[in-house]
């Protein structure tokens, strides 16, 4: 997966991974296995993809309680932990739901080490366009 | 002047709010009616908790250190993000704007 390897050459990269929308991990990437594995990779996927419906849920209610709109749907999460961050886009699913599609790709993440972390590259090459197939 | 509303002096910065600990009001600025910083000020520090238990749990589950406590989070809409770092929260325009700045800036009042 390109988008993959693309997020591990950002700064502080520690994993990069796709997961379901069930939470199941898929593909992924790591730079350091004597710190992170994938069974904790499976394990943040389930919390980041619960924190997306959770997320989802809550910017629907904001949006009909305040009549303010934007926030949804809810394209990206990001968790800031006390050394490490992880980083996780809906955009690509986002794009195949616009247009219909009812079979949806993974989500996408990345896992970052805060001291040199740059939320705004990562979040440039998880919204980078793809076109839906 | 209040220190949190220097933040909203960053470009894309359209609210800024503080809350208690309990998730009280205390104070909030910029393009948002005072009813719905209060509602904004209740969500975060709902989220915060929220995220404070995943990131405990996480920890416990993997073993790993480093996730906990968590220091923040972000969440991107469709055109607005929603930040929040220790007891303060901000509503952000999502095209162009210095988020790393933005965080580090809230990183630094949240401490006052």
């Amino acid at each position: 997966m390109a988008i993959l390897d693309e997020l591990m050459r950002l700064p502080g990269a520690m994993a990069a991974f796709e997961f379901r929308g069930s939470g199941e991990l898929l593909e992924h990437r790591i730079a350091y296995p004597d710190r992170i594995n994938p069974a904790t990779l499976d394990l943040l996927a389930h919390m980041c993809s619960a924190n997306m419906s959770i997320a989802a849920m809550q910017a629907r209610g904001w949006e009909q309680v305040t009549a303010m709109s934007g926030f949804y749907p809810v394209q990206e999460f990001t968790l800031i932990g006390f050394d490490w961050s992880v980083v996780v886009s809906a955009l690509r699913r986002e794009q195949h739901k616009r247009v219909g599609q009812s079979n949806l790709p993974p989500f996408t993440g990345v896992v970052l080490a805060n001291e040199s972390a740059d939320y705004e590259a990562a979040f440039a090459l998880l919204e980078h366009p793809e076109p839906a197939a | 002047m209040s220190m949190i509303r220097r933040l909203l002096a960053l470009d894309g910065v359209n609210v800024v709010c503080h809350f208690r600990d309990d998730g009280s009001f205390v104070e909030g600025y910029g393009l948002m009616s005072h009813d719905d910083m209060v509602r904004l000020a209740h969500f975060a520090h709902d989220y915060r908790r929220m995220i404070q238990g995943n990131a405990d749990q996480l920890a416990m589950f993997t073993g790993m250190r480093g996730w906990t406590p968590p220091r923040g989070w972000i969440i991107h809409g469709a055109t607005q993000v929603v930040c929040g770092v220790g007891n303060l929260v901000c509503v952000v325009d999502r095209t162009g704007v210095p988020l790393n700045d933005i965080l580090l800036e809230l990183r630094e009042v949240s401490h006052w």
